[in-house]
């Protein structure tokens, strides 16, 4: 536990992930008032990776339930252990039935699912429930009781509640609205891209490797296409991955004129990609005037 | 209570829960132990943490701690980062592209150091606070206000420069960016401020919740509420859309029909040889929008088309159909492009054929002599139009044959429902024909429709 958004902030950067200032701030009162945080915001903006570091940074173990529809309690929460359970009956055979019918049902035949994992977890964890959007709403309102009272209800065992207080990070892609009885349980985050600044500075953390100038160039030039109405807008890895690609054409600055043909990295779908080759023809000529104008 | 004081603090958390803002007791428990225990965090900053809980909030947050605490800082960094532009506001000057190359993209760092600060706090000193109290002071609308501000301080002038400027070719696109940045945060500084004093003169949250985007018109929206009213549509008609009608149709594909194959094996003593399947059938069978696309009427329309588009998988079959004083069927358009292209389609049509005047009186009458009979009887006709007819004849009794004809028929109309009944208004003659008729002005508005006609 850090004593400062700042504190928060640097044990985060040395764990590779640079955070903006509200935004620790926002992350750091959730983990104060011990409340589970709700990150949303658009694909590829760094959610999942916020949770990694976070994990990192306070040196808990990482549990991952990835969500998606049709997700469900046995899948989430806990099973029951079917096939043990038979075997025990086979070596019953002698024994009285009073004897075997509770430990039936005890936490040996049980299966703990990711869910369970965290609550029953003796060491700290670090729940991550990754995009819960995608799950249905009938998981949704059963996560309510995990996310407000860290703890579960198994039918035939009771009540389970967490002996360490996991934290608990939910992301969201935003493709559906929450119910306000979940988001009033949560601290919100909305993370957008990263100010040029910043994502100079995550490029360098990421591709050390990578010229100053390229990088600084693609940032700005990325940073431009976000300004575009596209379907899809450039995430951060794609901008790192697109600084490698350039890097491998061994080319050392940006030049809208040999970018044709290497934007199928930054973006993924035809349309844009036509609608940004359209915008660079006007760049280029653009930039050629003001060249020549020095 | 710590870095705040408890009178605003209440008064905070009051103003912002009449403005539609949900903060719990909990809610409330916790900032009052975050105030106290880090003293150093800037309160604001805890309390749009922890009050907050949908991004679209954030707006109305920021409108709200500005009258309420009234802190200078109000502006975050998004919005004030593009201050040299609007020296050229000050000094009216032709647009200036010299200085601006060199922050391109984002602005912020050189533009700031390169020593012509103009921050919000100097726009402020701009806009004469004594001329917007007595403006609101004389009851004007908030959007006329606005408009009044503007052309006190030469703002259109200003962006009429920079329009053909950019229509010329002699600004760049980084410019025109910056340039449109500089509107927003001169556009928003003013509505905060006219927000302020209305707050003040009526004494009441009114004016904030009438400026929230669910409750003002949709034809006011701007870009970005016009997005969230999108993604906000399209999550209210997921639910409805997924919902399928009660009635089963046997077809190759689908879900395989229990009782169907039982039925066949009984002639085959037993078993069975063959795969039956079947599947839903949509429960509205056909449904015919009859939008008015002239000039005042654009912008709802946008709004219609994509509840429309939202829903396409319910419905079997859909007719769009727009008019002004004749109609044009545009349901292959629509329904293969982007909206944004069907609006410049409009405009260029509405030159074309019509005078621009909508006259619903023909318009029901070729709908009723040359389009009913290709209308199914099951079919549900969505109207949407203000009323307003140009003195036209009203010619209600086609609309009275073709809601004979159809099984329902509603009317979405965007005017207030006092408007209806003013002379040039022909709604008192049609509303007898319609199933239901419905005000359709602002995103609450559409939430409604989208939960009763679909």
């Amino acid at each position: 536990m850090q004593s400062s958004p700042l504190e928060l902030a640097r044990k985060l950067d040395e764990e590779g992930y640079l955070i903006d200032p509200v935004t620790a701030t926002t992350l750091f009162l959730s983990l104060a008032l011990d409340k589970p945080c709700l990150i949303e915001g658009p694909a590829g903006v760094g959610k999942t990776q916020l949770a990694l570091a976070l994990a990192r940074a306070e040196k808990r173990r990482l549990i991952r339930l990835q969500c998606y529809e049709g997700l469900d309690l046995s899948k989430a929460l806990y099973d029951w252990n079917y096939a043990k359970q038979l075997l025990r009956l086979q070596l019953a055979k002698t024994e009285e039935w009073d004897e075997i019918k509770f430990d039936l049902f005890s936490e040996e035949f049980l299966l703990s699912r990711p869910l369970l994992e965290a609550i029953l977890s003796s060491e700290p964890v670090l729940l991550l429930i990754d995009e819960l959007d995608k799950s249905d709403e009938e998981f949704e309102s059963f996560l309510l009781e995990l996310l407000a009272e860290r703890q579960v209800s198994i039918p035939e065992l009771g009540t389970i509640s967490s002996k360490t207080k996991p934290i608990v990070i939910l992301t969201s892609n935003n493709s559906r609205d929450f119910s306000d009885a979940l988001r009033r349980r949560c601290i919100h985050i909305y993370l957008t891209y990263p100010s040029l600044d910043r994502e100079i500075s995550i490029l360098r953390a990421h591709a050390p490797e990578l010229a100053d100038s390229l990088v600084r160039d693609v940032c700005e030039f990325v940073a431009k296409v976000r300004k575009l109405p596209l379907q899809k807008l450039p995430s951060v890895s794609e901008t790192i991955d697109y600084a490698r690609a350039l890097k491998a054409l061994q080319l050392e600055e940006l030049n809208y004129a040999n970018l044709l043909g290497t934007l199928s990295v930054l973006l993924k779908y035809p349309k844009d990609i036509a609608k940004l080759e359209e915008r660079l023809k006007k760049w280029e000529t653009e930039s050629r005037q003001s060249k020549d104008n020095q | 209570m710590g870095a705040m004081n408890g009178w605003t603090f209440i008064r905070l958390i009051n103003a912002l829960r009449q403005v539609s803002l949900s903060i719990s007791s909990q809610d409330i428990l916790d900032a009052e132990t975050c105030l106290a225990r880090y003293p150093e965090i800037p309160p604001k900053q805890i309390l749009r943490s922890l009050f907050i809980h949908r991004p679209q909030d954030t707006g109305v947050f920021e409108t709200v701690w500005r009258i309420v605490v009234g802190c200078s800082e109000f502006l975050n960094s998004e919005v004030s980062k593009d201050t040299s532009v609007k020296k050229d506001l000050e000094n009216n000057n032709s647009p200036g592209i010299g200085g601006q190359g060199t922050g391109r993209g984002t602005g912020g760092i050189s533009l700031t150091n390169s020593g012509d600060i103009l921050d919000s706090a100097k726009i402020s000193r701009m806009i004469s606070l004594s001329r917007i109290e007595e403006l609101v002071g004389s009851e004007q609308e908030f959007e006329d206000v606005v408009k009044k501000i503007l052309t006190d301080l030469d703002y259109f002038t200003w962006i009429n420069s920079f329009d053909l400027a950019y229509q010329r070719g002699s600004l760049s696109e980084d410019d025109w960016i910056l340039h449109h940045n500089a509107r927003a945060t001169i556009i928003n500084e003013i509505q905060q401020q006219i927000l302020t004093v209305q707050v003040r003169h009526y004494n009441s949250w009114e004016p904030v919740v009438r400026q929230h985007w669910l409750y003002k018109s949709l034809s006011l929206l701007s870009e970005e509420e016009k997005e969230l009213v999108k993604s906000s549509i399209k999550k209210w008609t997921r639910k409805l859309a997924l919902k399928q009608g009660a009635r089963w149709k046997s077809s190759k594909k689908g879900t395989i029909d229990i009782a169907q194959i039982i039925r066949q094996s009984v002639q085959w003593d037993g078993h069975f040889f063959k795969l039956y399947f079947r599947h839903k059938i949509p429960q509205v069978p056909e449904l015919v929008v009859l939008c008015d696309v002239s000039n005042s009427m654009a912008s709802f329309v946008e709004f219609l088309i994509y509840v429309v588009t939202c829903f396409r998988e319910r419905i079997r079959k859909v007719r769009i159909l727009f008019f002004i004083d004749s109609i044009w069927d545009v349901t292959e358009f629509v329904w293969n492009e982007e909206l944004t292209e069907v609006k410049q389609e409009i405009k260029s049509w509405g030159h074309k054929v019509s005078s621009g005047f909508s006259d619903y009186g023909a318009v029901f009458k070729e709908l009723a002599e040359k389009k009913l009979q290709g209308i199914s009887s099951q079919a549900v006709l969505v109207i949407l139009g203000d009323g307003k007819n140009n003195y036209h004849q009203a010619q209600a009794e086609y609309l009275a044959q073709i809601a004979e004809k159809v099984r329902k028929v509603f009317w979405l109309n965007p005017l207030e429902k006092n408007e209806w009944s003013e002379p040039d208004n022909t709604m008192k003659d049609y509303q007898i024909y319609c199933s239901k008729v419905y005000r359709c002005r602002t995103a609450r508005d559409l939430q409604i429709i989208v939960q009763d006609v679909f």
